[in-house]
Parts: structure tokens; sequence; C-alpha cells
């Protein structure tokens, strides 16, 4: 408990809303932890309420970002988003096995009929992450407002999330870094993906792939707080079908899909 | 025989500290820290006992809670700490000689920031960049975390 970085509630927590809310036992368990008196559990949840979350609570947070991409509006051949994502999180832009790839632009197309469709995969940031629940070390962590991070300080490096996280989102450096942006940090034997640019977000500004798809003219990407009904991107989903990828695996990825 | 073994054995101490006499050059000299820019967002005295348990707790609040003030920005330290070379360019804040490295290399302390973060500022990132008003609007994490950070910051006070 003395130790910041190992403060078992806070942790605890991160882990409970990503697993949608845990088990009466572990709670209780937790409880302890975080030297929380058992007894205030017994009443009902309200106490909880400003540690732990009920089961399905995401979906109460008051604000959850998300993007909303509209492969209507995408432009094959343009590639804006990917290298203002490059360029502001200082990644090198290579795409071979050893480079780190945050976002990346995707074609389908329909056999059968030669339908072809542009449109940018980056991470989900998904309600459910498989990388969270790999995880061993609680880097991988889901903050309050839907973003999927890694904490570097405490990533070992072990490669989890990787593997588990369906959309291949995550990404590992594996060579010494030393051209970051004051901004990203990133370094050898970390795990990292798109973070929504986080610190942009911070200051109240779009993730600057969603910016420079703006600046290109295409507006195809639109980011926002999907909770907050007046908000563009909550009404854009109310008036329009929209689809995540891979819905099937049940993750509730924050990116939502119109027009694939 | 007795006699004999405490005379050989008090001719090596001897030995020993004559060697130690000779070849030791006084105290390491204390480190020479170049003058920052700017005031520091904590008493530098205070600080330069609790730069590291500071920068433990702002990381876990910026990093996992998002609530990032305008004095926890690492960024804003190396900003006011940096050295120029002669053409104008800052020197990485963690080279030999340079603030961070000259009281690490005194203390013996690794330094491990600078293998994820940036040594050097932005071009465009002077010390005064941000308003900082920004990130209120991340505070609506703030209630439910900070006295519990709080609490845990107090308990780690100055060594
Ligand atoms: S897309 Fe992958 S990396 Fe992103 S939150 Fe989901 S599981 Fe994690
Ligand atoms: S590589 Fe890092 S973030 Fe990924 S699962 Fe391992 S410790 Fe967690």
């Amino acid at each position: 408990m003395t130790d910041p970085d190992s403060f078992v509630p806070q942790d605890s927590k991160a882990q409970a809303e990503n697993e949608g809310g845990c088990d009466v036992g572990r709670r209780r368990l937790l409880a302890m932890a975080g030297g929380v008196a058992v007894l205030a559990l017994a009443p009902g949840v309200t106490v909880w309420a400003s540690t732990f979350r009920a089961k399905g609570a995401v979906d109460a947070d008051p604000v959850r970002y998300g993007l909303l991409i509209d492969a209507n509006h995408c432009q094959g051949g343009c590639d804006a988003c990917v290298r203002a994502c490059k360029q502001y999180n200082g990644l090198s832009g290579k795409t071979g096995p050893d480079n780190a790839q945050w976002i990346r632009k995707v074609t389908i197309q329909d056999p059968k009929t030669g339908f072809t469709r542009n449109f940018p995969v980056m991470c989900q940031h998904c309600a459910k992450p498989a990388c969270v629940a790999v995880c061993p070390t609680g880097a991988s962590f889901r903050r309050a407002d839907g973003i999927v991070l890694v904490d570097k300080h405490r990533c070992i490096g072990c490669r989890y999330c990787l593997m588990a996280c369906p959309y291949q989102a995550r990404s590992f450096v594996a060579h010494k870094v030393d051209d970051q942006r004051p901004r990203a940090p990133r370094g050898k034997g970390t795990a990292e993906g798109c973070t929504l640019c986080v610190e942009r977000v911070d200051r109240g500004k779009p993730p600057a792939c969603v910016a420079a798809c703006a600046r290109r003219g295409h507006k195809a990407m639109l980011f926002g707080n999907l909770h907050d009904p007046q908000s563009a991107i909550a009404k854009r989903l109310a008036q329009y079908a929209s689809t995540t990828i891979r819905a099937d695996l049940g993750m509730e990825p924050g990116v939502h899909y119109r027009g694939i | 025989m007795r006699a004999r073994a405490l005379a050989i054995a008090i001719s090596v101490v001897a030995v020993l500290l004559a060697a130690l006499w000779f070849t030791h050059k006084g105290p390491v000299p204390r480190p020479l820290i170049a003058q920052a820019r700017g005031h520091c967002v904590v008493n530098p005295s205070r600080m330069r006992r609790i730069h590291m348990m500071w920068l433990r707790q702002v990381r876990m609040r910026v990093v996992r809670y998002g609530v990032a003030l305008r004095a926890d920005r690492l960024t804003r330290c190396i900003s006011c700490h940096v050295q120029k070379n002669a053409q104008g360019q800052a020197i990485p804040i963690n080279a030999p000689g340079q603030f961070c490295s000259t009281c690490h290399v005194y203390a013996g302390v690794k330094v491990d920031c600078f293998a994820c973060h940036a040594a050097v500022p932005e071009p465009a990132f002077a010390p005064g960049h941000f308003s900082g008003a920004h990130h209120i609007q991340a505070a609506f994490l703030w209630p439910r975390v900070l006295p519990r950070h709080f609490k845990a910051s107090l308990s780690r006070a100055a060594p």
C-alpha cells in the first residue's frame, strides 16, 4: 500500500472494468486488499460505485471515446491518416515484422463481385479488451474514458497482448529507439498500439489521423464521446447503420465502421 | 611465534594503509549542476530529495488516470534544464555531464526514463507551452482517484 505503483484498489478497478465486473468473492478479496470495510459490500453496490464498477457498467460511464470510420468516404490510395500517425507518434513508417504499426489501411474485396472497400484499422479500444485480460502485469489497461493503453512503466515485454488481440493492433518495439517524440514516449522491450493520441485528446483535440483525414477533405473519420447523446458521433451512430469489426468476438470495440 | 605473526599482520596492514594513502585522490568532487531556466515546480532542495517518488506518482496519475497538470510534464523539466551546444542544438539531458547524468553518475544510480522518453525538448515545445486548462476536462476522474492517491503519496514522504 505504500508503493503508489502497486496500488491495489486502482489496479483491481481497471481489471474489474475490463472483465465487465467480477464475482462477489473476488470483490470481497479486493475489498480487503484495498483496506475498505467488507461490511460496506452487503447493503448494495452504491458504496462500490466510486471504486469498483458493477457488471455492464462500462455502458454507464460518462465518457467513452471512440471513432466512426465511414468507408464510403475513405479513398483508395490515400494514406493521410497513416502518415499523420507516424509523424505525430514518431513511428518509422516501415511495415516489416520489426516495425511498430499503430494504424493500417486495409483493402477488402468481395471475390464474387469485385466490390472493393478501403478503410483504416487501428486499436479498436475495446470495452472488453483481450490485451488487458491477458496482460500479466497490469500494463495493458483501459482508462476510465475507454482508451486502451500500455503503461510502459509496467510492461515487461512478454508480448501476450500481441498474441491476444484479434485485430493485430499491438506492436512490439524490438530495437533501441532514440528519436521519440516528447509527447509519445516509446522504447525497446515494450508493447504499444494506437493510443487514440491520448495526449491530444487530453488537450481537447481529436486524434492526429482524424485531423489529417479532415484536412485532406475526406472527413471519413469522426472522433468523439460515444456516451454523450449530444455528440456528433453519437448522433451519427444513431442515424445510420454501422458495424464493428468481428463483433462476434464480443469485445465491443469503440471503433465503429460504416459502409463495410 | 605469536609475536612474529603479529608483526607480519601489522606490517601488511601498514603497507595497505600506505598504498591507500598514496593512491587516494581525495573525495569525488561534488557534481556541478548547470543553472536551469525558470523556477522549479517544487522547491529545488526538496525536489532533489523527492523527485523519484514524485515522478512515480505523477506518472501513475497521468498515464493511468489521464489527469495531467501543467507541472506534471517531464517535457517541462527537460525544457528548463536542457543545455544547448555551440550550434544551438539541445544536448540530450542524460548525456554525460548533463543535468540528469551529473548527479546520477555521482550517486551511482541508473536513469531509465530516457529509454522511452525523449531526452531533448521538441523545438516548438518551450516552457509554458501548455496552458493546462485543457486538462481539466479529464477531471471527471479526479474525485474517485485523488483522495486515495494523495494518501498514498503522504505515506511516502521524503526519506
Ligand atoms: S483492439 Fe486489440 S489492442 Fe486494442 S483494445 Fe482491443 S484487444 Fe486491446
Ligand atoms: S507485452 Fe507488456 S502490455 Fe503486453 S501483455 Fe506483456 S506486459 Fe502486458
